[in-house]
């Protein structure tokens, strides 16, 4: 009816019947149009296609499909697992819907002897509806629960952080909170990536580790020690392969640790590490235009300087040369060094070996270098044999690999992918050449402080460093002592270095009461050396006169009773 | 005139109808099939990793130290246990010289 009343309107039939085929034709195209696009669009969607195929699989949009990810692993360089994230079941009760109280603690004191019966009892008469029996349960305790079917019994399935090794690298690993996130150590500064079901690889080699730490407790108990840290690493490229603290602890157990254990000496704890400075002060000699290769120093007097006299353990009364001074660890004769090439030459070198700055490693825990800057000779010559600097341990292993680098600065890491060679050139090729000879004489001259690291069969060189302990009060401990030793080997192209830091080692009668660095840092090297050589697939030297052994002979080193002038 | 586009639409609308409802509904069950797919993968991974720290506690250092030294009765190497093979070679060589003269 309302189509004939509309065609009866005053438009002609033809004209209108025109337009509406039209408007018809036109409505019609584009509800076709629409619906083919829409159609597509759905089909589209649904469908896989190249494009979308690598986004689905990628784990980011995964997490985005997915509300849980496991948190990812961490492995060592050789891919040993270190911390990982397993499901444990937690034993939780509902009181309410238990029938007979007394059947039920039987049954659930016979799978769990742990749980006392007085606590059961307590625990299962209260008004709550959820309560905690047990955080954790093993799979056959599970087991044995849905076998005896009690009622009110739910087990919840929750995250947990577990290091297999238990105290292996724990200061490096870190630890996680009861949410699973990252509170310390590589856990907190990988947090994001671990969170996303990354796993990390970090230089970490499970066996150095072990014997790093092995042979450091076994000393510090020795000496009866307070602990020590303990650093193996990659003399080309940083790569840390061992680094220990201790007293360390189980890294399973981090959120009941007290702090003592937690602190990293390593990388943390910062120490005046004494005369291992004394390589640096060598180092930056032999590149000063103000000191000559050839210059001698006058050690048989304590000297005087402002308010302190500078003495030397094993006074010698006769001048020295620049490798006399580092191999009989000459206080005087570092000090008139560091006088010759003046402040601003050692804070330039202080700085750009990075003593004065944090150090750039994946862990948060990074303690700052402490540098008297007063300006004072007396300062500049007290750092100069380690002395009113107090650096980490790491800063130090950092130093000694860039001198026999080449030279050129090594930054340490802890990851294998991170270790880009920088060219960031320090010392020159041939202070570092001198340097290797002049470290290797410390341990190999029949005078030098370190015999006691010689390793048979292995070119290693470093220095001893033997500093009073700072006390808490101000001022130094007579009785005291932080011993470290800074190592490298093997001497003729150095590989690895080692560094190792032993705190407040007591006299002991073996020692003859000694507790220098000589008697309690040396001996740890060359054990080190020897265990770890094998692993790392540095073979002994077999040639008795290389070319190196034989450059060292060039070296003038007299004892103690030689003292002819020069 | 009207009818036959009429129809075409109607008829359109009720495939695409059909169509979505399909897809929605294939869609749904695969989102089902994935989010167990998932849960199994979570649950394996899981499983995966039990095993692993399992392994890691074996294979810990010290506990292959203790039956290295009780077990198979090895001791520490040392440097004079590491030869060249050339140095092998040469004093083999040595030992037959002497021993043929």
């Amino acid at each position: 009816m309302k189509i004939n009343g509309f065609l009866h309107n005053d438009f002609s039939i033809k004209n209108n019947l025109k337009l509406r085929r039209i408007k018809l034709s036109i409505c019609s195209v584009l509800l076709i149009f629409s619906f083919t696009i829409i159609g597509y669009k759905t089909f589209s969607l649904a469908s896989i296609t190249k494009a979308n195929k690598n986004q689905i699989s990628s784990k980011k949009k995964q997490q985005s499909l997915f509300s849980k990810l496991n948190r990812g692993n961490i492995y060592g360089r050789n891919g040993e697992l270190l911390a990982t994230t397993i499901d444990v079941n937690s034993l939780n009760i509902n009181p309410q819907e238990i029938l007979n109280k007394n059947e039920t603690i039987k049954k659930l004191n016979k799978i769990f002897p742990e749980l006392k019966e007085e606590s059961l009892w307590r625990k299962l008469n209260t008004k709550k509806r959820h309560v905690n029996l047990l955080r954790e349960i093993s799979p056959k305790q599970h087991v044995l629960l849905l076998e005896e079917g009690i009622e009110g019994i739910k087990i919840e399935a929750k995250d947990k952080r577990i290091y297999p090794n238990n105290n292996l690298v724990s200061h490096i690993l870190g630890g996680t909170d009861i949410d699973g996130k990252g509170i310390a150590g590589i856990e907190k500064s990988f947090n994001e990536k671990l969170l996303n079901g990354e796993d990390i690889t970090i230089s970490i080699h499970n066996g150095i580790q072990y014997i790093t730490e092995k042979i450091m407790s076994e000393q510090i108990k020795k000496f009866d020690a307070e602990g020590g840290a303990g650093i193996v690493m990659n003399a080309k490229n940083g790569e840390i392969y061992a680094i220990t603290s201790l007293p360390d602890y189980n890294a399973n157990n981090y959120n009941n640790i007290n702090n003592q254990n937690l602190f990293n000496k390593a990388t943390k704890g910062i120490y005046e590490l004494g005369s291992t400075l004394k390589l640096i002060t060598a180092a930056v000699a032999f590149e000063s235009d103000h000191v000559k290769e050839n210059d001698v120093f006058d050690v048989s007097t304590p000297l005087k300087v402002s308010s302190r006299t500078i003495r030397d353990f094993h006074p010698l009364n006769y001048r020295l040369n620049i490798p006399e001074v580092i191999v009989h660890s000459s206080n005087i004769g570092s000090a008139k060094i560091a006088k010759k090439f003046g402040t601003s030459t050692q804070l330039k070198y202080l700085k750009s070996l990075g003593l004065m700055d944090k150090l750039d490693l994946e862990i948060p825990e990074l303690g700052k270098p402490q540098v008297l800057k007063d300006g004072k000779l007396l300062t500049t010559m007290t750092i100069s044999y380690g002395h009113g600097i107090a650096i980490t341990p790491l800063h130090l292993a950092s130093a000694t690999a860039t001198i026999v680098n080449d030279g050129v600065k090594i930054k340490p890491t802890l990851l294998i992918s991170n270790s880009k060679l920088s060219n960031n050139r320090i010392f020159s090729s041939e202070t570092s050449k001198k340097m290797k000879s002049i470290m290797r004489l410390v341990v190999s001259s029949k005078h030098g402080t370190a015999k006691k690291a010689q390793a048979t069969g292995y070119l290693v060189g470093g220095k001893t460093g033997t500093a009073e302990k700072v006390n808490q009060t101000g001022g130094y401990s007579k009785k005291q002592n932080i011993v470290a030793f800074t190592a490298a080997y093997p001497m003729n192209d150095p590989q690895f270095v080692i560094t190792i830091m032993i705190d407040n080692p007591k006299g002991q009668k073996f020692s003859f009461g000694y507790r220098t660095a000589g008697w309690v840092a040396a001996p740890v090297i060359k054990r080190l050396v020897t265990r770890i050589s094998p692993i790392l697939n540095i073979k002994p030297e077999t040639k008795v006169s290389s070319d190196f052994t034989k450059d060292l002979n060039n070296y003038k080193i007299r004892g103690k009773k030689k003292g002819a002038n020069l | 005139m009207i009818r036959y586009p009429s129809f075409i639409i109607f008829f359109l609308i009720v495939f695409v109808a059909i169509s979505l409802y399909q897809v929605k509904h294939l869609i749904t069950q695969k989102e089902l099939e994935l989010s167990v797919i998932n849960k199994n993968i979570i649950r394996t991974e899981s499983d995966l990793n039990i095993l692993k720290a399992e392994l890691s506690y074996l294979k810990r250092p010290k506990r292959i130290e203790n039956l290295a030294k009780n077990q198979l009765k090895l001791r520490e190497i040392s440097a004079i246990d590491i030869w060249d093979l050339q140095h092998l070679v040469d004093v083999t060589k040595s030992i037959t010289e002497s021993n043929v003269k």
